[in-house]
């Protein structure tokens, strides 16, 4: 196996005094899609979020290509090329589609003009059609408030906007949970072509056939901890929800 | 649906009052329209001021417009006054509720060709006012301290419960009460004390005072909250002896002077101030001398004469009838 | 699917960077082809109504006093009587665009207001006769105090944490007891007479110089919330806080520089209040909060902030100022002016909640 991308290891996390990851260990590996699978409260979301920034571990190291790494926000996050698709509060409703997907990163008008702050909407709107072009989302009005669009579309927008920015990993919390089928397969499509694109995608799902039928590799968090890892040719839903629930096959099986 | 219809009642208020004043303006030339503008809309004494403007442009055949802010704020009534001078009457009576902020818009008032009278407050410029006609406060501050001797056998100590300093009304009423006072050798006259217009500091005034001076026989309340204030401090010390005496007349006025919470009622005459402020107006109108300058009378109330038929023009009224 | 080509522009920032790509050009011509909708847009927005509204307020007044309603007087004093508030309306329109709310706007004009005058009346009555370097010291010191008062606001909710409703009722308080405390609850009446003369001066004898300030200050305002990224951060943050955040936005320091706006605009107002007036009028500015909010609610801003328009904002000031004035000059009891008012404020929320509602079923 080649070097992983992004290395999580022993990574402790508690909230008073409840704890939440327990010397936890991740790994991803370039231009793969790899799913994160647990119970209820197995530290899943935690982990996601530690990652991107949004909190900070209690202990624990996190290397980027094999150099330690720090991300203390977000905005670290991005520009080292993580990128996080929320399972809620990613858009701004009353904006629309490109002003979301340019959101943090607008395209400033060339000149003074843009020394004076003035956005370049012409040049934002042509980028977005395009970027949301690849995914194959049909956005009928662009200029309408993404508050408008149907939940498919809305994630969609999330996904764009996640997927159009990273350049390493892009994690994708429970992203289909509220769609439809024809929507969620839109969006699995999508997560496929992140990968083709050199980027590695990180799905936290619930639902196992959809894990095992687009993951490349799975990870199985149990009460805070690693406790199996699978390629997916390998595994079954048996065997992933004997990890998930009794953790028998052991770090280090797979 | 409600606010449909008070929307609807509303326009309808306005068609009938156009043409109420369309159907007036089709008699005779010297039918002049006539505005009244309060200092602050509501207020007894202002409504009382109305009643009389009223009383005398009814007499005299013109038609009045009564209209004010309905608070005592410049920024308020600027705009009030921008209007009415839009609606271009022929004349206007106006207490202005500030002495300098008002001039350009009231200057504008009277380039447009409208006369203009003060009534109650004036500007510190007069000179293109018709006339102004105001209380003689000083002559109410000397009326109250005859007032307050008689009520306490012209001897003790007397005490004064201002509003703030600076103010020239209620100056002017210290003023003529300290002057009144010199002429009264057996009363001797405490500094003045000042509450901010908040009754619960005129309670603490009162009950300090009269911790350090057992003799206070009487207090001055330049205003009815400072005298509502004093009155709770002296039932709070149990003091029946000290008397109080407060300016104006309003109907909670009068309720506390028959309840022997207060003891003496210094009572302007807005009635009297309406009356005359459509009289010069009108004269004006006509073209014949104004008076520049017009002080009007006040009175003494107490328990005694305030239900005699000559002091009831003095009462402040809620409504006109 | 047929618009995927996963082996075309690897990136957006490339794609983006060719400026005039056939991109664009499709996207100009998509835009024409929707330009049929622009105004039925429009119409979608709560400023075009309440433009028919107070069109036909005008004209209503206007056919119920006629010449007097529609007049170059009147329009001209309506304009000027608005002009104070339209500046504090701007600011309010950007704290309530990020769903914030500023209620201290009123009391810190009126704080500007005295430590302008104060400074410009350091010689007592003498100081009328200054000139336009007291002046101009004086209208920094309001610039100033206002500034001082928003960036205070701004921590207090950015950094601490305080609810805006509760900050700036907090330094309402403040403000209005400081700016007593100063002036000693008296008027400041010897300023420059220079100053008076700038407020009642007009631009080619017709339009008022504060009218036309005001005006400039609304353009500008217009211009930073629509075309610029702090207009557009400012409806980020108010759409959604926390997804301004993870877009790696500076909520925190983008919160204090619009309530710092708000403030600052606040202390100009001050300045024009004192130009009108020749005063400070401290009895005064008790509703400016309310007014002000009530034209941006009036004006279609969303009351939980993401939406917002200074077009709607003025608007939004002009109709309680016609209702006012149409209602004075017809001579109807002037509590009535309150009530219209008033209901004109709940009439424009109504419609914007149905129209919300109905948006949301399709």
């Amino acid at each position: 196996m080649p070097e992983p991308l992004l290395q999580a290891r022993g990574i402790v996390k508690h909230y008073g005094h409840v704890e939440a990851l327990r010397g936890c260990d991740f790994d991803v590996y370039p231009n793969e899609i790899v799913a994160l699978v647990g119970d209820n409260g197995a530290g899943k979301s935690t982990l996601i979020k530690i990652l991107a920034g949004s909190e900070q571990a209690d202990e624990g190291a996190v290397f980027l290509e094999g150099k330690q790494i720090h991300v203390g926000s977000p905005f670290e996050a991005m520009r080292l090329g993580i990128e996080t698709v929320y399972q809620d509060l990613a858009l701004a409703p009353d904006l629309d589609g490109s002003a979301n997907l340019y959101l943090g990163r607008e395209i400033m008008q060339p000149g003074l003009l843009g020394k004076l702050g003035f956005l370049d909407n012409g040049t934002m709107r042509a980028g977005a059609r395009k970027a949301f072009g690849e995914l194959g989302v049909d956005l009928k009005n662009a200029q309408s408030a993404v508050a408008n669009l149907s939940g498919g579309q809305r994630q969609s927008v999330a996904v764009a906007r996640s997927v159009a920015w990273a350049s390493k990993v892009v994690f994708l919390d429970e992203p289909t949970a509220a769609l439809g089928v024809i929507q969620t397969a839109r969006v699995l499509e999508t997560v496929k072509r992140i990968r083709d694109r050199g980027v590695a995608a990180v799905l936290i799902s619930h639902n196992m056939r959809q894990v095992l039928e687009i993951a490349d590799r799975i990870e199985v968090l149990r009460l805070g901890r690693r406790v199996a890892r699978f390629a997916a040719k390998d595994a079954t839903i048996e065997l992933l929800v004997s990890a998930m629930t009794s953790g028998i096959a052991e770090e280090g099986a797979a | 649906m409600l606010m449909r219809i008070r929307t609807v009642t509303m326009l309808g208020l306005a068609l009938i009052t156009v043409a109420a004043c369309s159907g007036s303006t089709a008699t005779t030339a010297s039918n002049y329209k006539l505005t009244l503008i309060q200092g602050v809309a509501g207020d007894p004494f202002y409504v009382t001021m109305a009643c009389g403007a009223q009383a005398e442009a009814t007499k005299e055949g013109v038609t009045l417009n009564i209209t004010g802010g309905n608070k005592w704020d410049a920024t308020v009534q600027k705009p009030v006054i921008d209007s009415v001078t839009a609606a271009k009457p022929d004349g206007v009576m106006v207490a202005p509720d500030d002495s300098k902020a008002l001039l350009a818009p009231l200057k504008a008032m009277s380039d447009a060709g409208i006369k203009v009278t003060f009534v109650d407050t004036q500007l510190d410029d007069t000179s293109f006012a018709v006339s102004s006609i105001a209380t003689d406060n000083s002559g109410g501050g000397t009326l109250a301290a005859q007032t307050l001797a008689t009520l306490i056998g012209d001897k003790g100590s007397v005490l004064v419960v201002n509003v703030d300093p600076g103010i020239s009304t209620t100056d002017a009423r210290v003023q003529g009460f300290n002057d009144e006072m010199k002429k009264h050798p057996n009363i001797t006259v405490l500094d003045v004390q000042y509450t901010h217009d908040d009754p619960t500091a005129a309670t603490t005034i009162t009950t300090s005072i009269l911790a350090a001076h057992p003799d206070l026989a009487g207090v001055f309340a330049t205003n009815v909250q400072n005298a509502e204030g004093v009155a709770t401090g002296l039932k709070q010390a149990n003091n029946t002896v000290v008397k109080t005496i407060a300016f104006d007349a309003g109907p909670k006025q009068i309720e506390d002077l028959n309840a022997g919470i207060v003891q003496g009622l210094i009572a302007q005459d807005p009635y009297g101030i309406g009356v005359a402020g459509v009289q010069q107006t009108v004269l004006a109108l006509k073209g014949q001398a104004t008076t520049k300058t017009i002080q009007t009378s006040l009175a003494a109330l107490t328990k005694d004469n305030v239900n005699n038929a000559d002091m009831q023009k003095y009462l402040y009224k809620a409504t006109c009838s | 699917m047929t618009a995927v080509q996963p082996t075309r522009g690897q990136s957006i920032r490339s794609a983006v960077a060719v400026r005039l790509s056939p991109v664009v050009a499709r996207w100009n011509a998509f835009a024409q082809t929707r330009g049929g909708s622009v105004v039925a847009r429009m119409f979608s927005t709560n400023a075009a109504w309440i433009l028919l509204l107070l069109a036909f307020l005008m004209l209503l007044f206007n056919y119920l006093a006629p010449g007097k309603f529609l007049t170059e007087f009147n329009v001209r004093t309506m304009a000027t009587n608005v002009s104070v508030l339209l500046v504090i309306a701007v600011g309010e329109t950007f704290v309530m665009a990020t769903g914030g709310i500023d209620l201290s706007v009123g009391y810190v004009l009126l704080f500007s207001g005295v430590t302008s005058a104060q400074v410009m009346n350091w010689g007592g009555r003498d100081s009328t006769n200054y000139g336009w370097d007291i002046v101009l010291l004086g209208f920094i010191v309001a610039l100033g105090s206002g500034f001082a008062w928003g960036v205070l606001n701004g921590l207090i909710v950015a950094k601490a944490k305080v609810p805006a409703l509760i900050a700036t009722l907090g330094t309402l308080g403040m403000s209005w007891g400081l700016a007593e405390i100063l002036s000693n609850g008296q008027d400041l009446r010897y300023l420059p007479s220079i100053m008076g003369d700038m407020g009642a001066s007009r631009i080619i004898d017709k339009i008022p110089l504060v009218v036309i300030v005001a005006a400039i200050v609304a353009v500008i305002g217009s211009i930073i919330l629509s075309l610029t990224r702090f207009g557009r951060y400012t409806l980020a943050i108010g759409s959604n806080q926390e997804a301004a955040r993870r877009a790696g936005i500076n909520v925190d320091r983008h919160l204090i520089k619009v309530y710092a706006m708000s403030g600052t605009l606040a202390g100009f107002a001050a300045f024009m209040n004192l130009a009108i007036f020749t005063t400070t009028t401290i009895s005064g500015h008790a509703n400016d909060n309310l007014q002000a909010i009530a034209a941006v609610v009036i004006g279609g801003t969303s009351l939980v902030g993401g939406v917002a328009t200074i077009a709607g904002t003025t608007i939004g000031i002009c109709i309680p100022m016609v209702l006012f004035s149409g209602f004075t000059i017809l001579g109807l009891q002037s509590f009535w002016r309150d009530v219209a008012v008033g209901a004109v404020l709940i009439l424009a929320v109504y419609t914007d909640q149905l129209r919300r509602r109905r948006r949301e079923r399709h």
